[in-house]
């Protein structure tokens, strides 16, 4: 149900996540565990989380070859590229199994853009985040949305769904929103069985590289 | 090559106005500078490290047609570029890391001549990089400090080396990456080496001979005073190195110099104590090497915030009074006004978040908040981060507008206690005690703050997507300009922080930036990655 927590405190900071396991997250998602755990024991799971690494966790457990035919139909080619077939709008996949393990990847079909992996590092802070969503409206009222590119003090470069490049100055734009958690990618929660998920993630896992 | 160079510099003399190479720059004429601020005689400016142009011909109206006029480029890519210039009468003295001096021709940024000190194959650099913030020039002799520890004086005419001088043992860890101070007959250095476990200290040699005149060590050997401060069981005091350049009041006759953190940075169990004269901001007799007083930032410092920011020396009326006052922006967050006569605190409140002191008492000492200290395992969330609120990066005063503008780091960072055994004799790795862990890119952003100059109160600010590591420049033109770690040189209006220019440079900023004037044009100076440029008018 949650999204993947693995490097969690990484991204969000320690006291963000001691904070919501205290507090809970409200609106019916995770419940306020103050009073079960005390301080100690909620630091305690952060030191836990802090040690989980995102790239080889969890286990394939689908059958590959029918995961093919689930990508295949899926329609994830118009996004994806997967040894050279495929659209570039969203992230190539040839090497995706080398990348993430297999938790990574499910969290990733079932819940787009909760767990993005940082990019850009600057010397003093473990980078900006890749793939971030982006909405933007510029001064003549125009809106898009897309995925980060690049940016700067002054600019930003967003990929729509269809995978253009949009190039904004921050100067135009009248307002700059991003947000962490939603993808231009749509969830296949609704879409696909749990044995196609486990099929499709097995497939994945399996991309190491051009073959 | 030796005719290749004279002909380059007989088309300089032919094809443009005024001297190309005649250089003499006496004490008087840095004293002074103030009175030509066509040059940019010191690393920040003048004695003052004001970081500010009197220069006016880029202002608020013009800025936004600033171009780039030259680029230089070394030969060989360089890396860690953070080197401030000095330009006098035409020619421009940079340094290309790691102890390159290179003199360029300030109106084409031809290459006049360039110096390489013979360095070891293996450069000891513990806790940083081989890197050159600049030269010093003082008479007809331009003077640099080595990523190995000498001192060498060049004939400012051709780069011919007048003598070379060993400062310290770079096996045991000493580097020299900051800018000498030179005053009145004296080069004044420093050295950097704190989590090598080296002892810091401030010397001066004659700029004529090369003779060191004086040593003034950083940290006390016991029976020496302060040596109580380390605790009985301190086995040796470490750390408080000088890495970077000093200011000088020549009415008081006092340098002005910053020191870093004890060693190791992130464990104190065999440092207990104040651990004196790290992490403190230094007022020294230049004639005799004394110490004539100190004021101690962040006592018994463990989050590796040093204090070698160069001091800003200003004069204001407080309550009515006229006042000799000295600013500080300092890594552990705070921003600092003392009177520079005698060090006494006058106000110093926080420029960035910062978690590990509820404030600072009557006399300018931190009141600790608790569990803000490195610990085991996963470690403390701290603000600020590892780099503090700024580093070592310059800030600029303006006189024009009363405002002190720095670049701040908003983030904080998991601090991490480990082992803290410091072994005498050459390092063999970090010896930092324990390490951090820093917080993501996006909960961390920067900025270019205002504040008032003797209250520190915020006046405005401008953001940036991420810290950055750029000093600042305030001119008469009523602009502030300064750098993006993503790459961007802007020019901000001095008075509201709006944004009136910027260029994209394709690599980080770094580097001082500064301005001149030839021909009747001002120049305004950045590098980025391996690129040295300068910026004017159309």
């Amino acid at each position: 149900m949650g999204p993947n927590i693995q490097g969690i405190p990484f991204r969000l900071g320690a006291d963000v996540v001691k904070s919501t396991i205290k507090n809970g997250m409200g609106g019916g998602g995770m419940p306020a565990f103050a009073g079960q755990l005390d301080d100690a024991q909620i630091q305690q799971i952060v030191d836990y989380l802090l040690t989980l690494t995102r790239k080889d966790a969890g286990t394939v457990t689908g059958d590959a070859a029918k995961g093919k035919e689930v990508y295949a139909s899926s329609g994830c080619s118009s996004c994806h590229i997967v040894a050279g077939k495929g659209s570039d709008a969203g992230p190539e996949l040839t090497n995706v199994g080398g990348l993430r393990g297999p938790s990574y990847l499910r969290n990733a079909v079932l819940y787009p853009g909760t767990d993005l992996p940082q990019a850009r590092v600057f010397l003093e802070t473990g980078g900006l985040l890749d793939y971030l969503f982006i909405h933007v409206v510029t001064k003549d009222g125009h809106s898009f949305d897309g995925t980060r590119v690049t940016e700067d003090s002054f600019r930003i470069v967003i990929k729509d769904a269809n995978g253009k490049f949009l190039s904004f100055q921050k100067a135009d734009l009248r307002e700059l929103k991003k947000e962490p958690g939603k993808s231009v990618m749509p969830s296949f929660r609704a879409k696909l069985s749990d044995p196609q998920v486990n099929d499709l993630v097995a497939y994945l896992a399996s991309l190491k590289g051009a073959q | 090559m030796r005719i290749a160079r004279y002909v380059l510099l007989l088309s300089l003399v032919t094809c443009t106005a005024g001297p190309a190479v005649a250089q003499n720059v006496p004490y008087e004429r840095i004293l002074h500078s103030q009175s030509e601020p066509q040059s940019w005689l010191t690393y920040g400016g003048s004695y003052s490290s004001q970081q500010f142009s009197r220069l006016k011909q880029i202002d608020k109206q013009n800025v936004s047609q600033l171009k780039v006029a030259w680029i230089y480029q070394p030969a060989r890519p360089v890396a860690n570029l953070e080197s401030s210039p000095i330009v006098a009468d035409g020619v421009m003295y940079i340094t290309e890391p790691p102890s390159t001096v290179t003199a360029l021709d300030v109106r084409t940024g031809l290459k006049l001549w360039s110096y390489s000190p013979p360095l070891p194959e293996h450069v000891v650099s513990i806790g940083l990089y081989a890197t050159s913030r600049g030269v010093a020039i003082l008479d007809d002799t331009v003077y640099i400090g080595t990523a190995d520890s000498y001192l060498v004086a060049l004939a400012a005419k051709n780069g011919a080396v007048r003598w070379r001088v060993h400062v310290a043992d770079n096996a045991m860890g000493y580097a020299m990456t900051g800018p000498p101070l030179a005053v009145n007959g004296k080069i004044i250095v420093g050295s950097a080496g704190s989590e090598a476990a080296v002892r810091g200290f401030i010397d001066a040699y004659d700029a004529k001979t090369g003779k060191r005149l004086w040593r003034l060590w950083t940290t006390p050997r016991p029976g020496e005073p302060g040596a109580e401060t380390w605790g009985i069981g301190a086995p040796e005091s470490a750390g408080a190195t000088t890495w970077n350049n000093g200011s000088y009041d020549p009415e008081l006759n006092l340098v002005y110099w910053g020191t870093g953190n004890p060693a190791p940075d992130f464990n104190d169990e065999r440092r207990p104590g104040d651990n004196l004269y790290t992490c403190s901001l230094l007022a020294v007799d230049p004639d005799t090497g004394t110490l004539k007083w100190y004021f101690q930032f962040s006592p018994h410092e463990n989050h590796d915030w040093d204090s070698d920011e160069p001091a800003v020396l200003f004069n204001a009326t407080i309550d009515g009074k006229p006042r000799k006052l000295v600013g500080f922006a300092n890594r552990n967050g705070f921003y600092y006004v003392l009177d520079r006569t005698d060090g006494k605190f006058i106000t110093g409140v926080p420029f960035v978040k910062e978690t590990w002191a509820k404030g600072l008492d009557a006399n300018g000492r931190p009141i600790l908040n608790p569990d803000q200290q490195p610990t085991l395992g996963a470690g403390t969330l701290v603000y600020p981060s590892i780099t503090g609120g700024v580093d070592w990066t310059s800030p600029s005063y303006s006189p024009d507008t009363g405002l002190f503008y720095v670049s701040v780091h908003e983030t904080g960072a998991y601090f991490i206690k480990g082992t803290g055994n410091i072994e005498p004799g050459p390092p063999k790795g970090i010896v930092g005690g324990g390490g951090i862990r820093a917080l993501a890119g996006e909960q961390s952003y920067g900025a270019i703050r205002a504040l008032e100059v003797t209250t520190g109160k915020l006046r405005w600010q401008f953001k940036l997507l991420a810290p950055a590591w750029v000093p600042v420049l305030s001119t008469a033109g009523g602009l502030v300009f300064s750098g993006t770690d993503e790459g961007n040189f802007f020019a901000l209006d001095a008075d509201t922080g709006k944004p009136l220019w910027q260029f994209y440079m394709g690599h980080a900023a770094r580097s001082n930036p500064v301005s001149y004037e030839i021909d009747g044009k001002q120049y305004i100076f950045e590098t980025a990655g391996n690129a040295y440029l300068a910026f004017t008018l159309p």
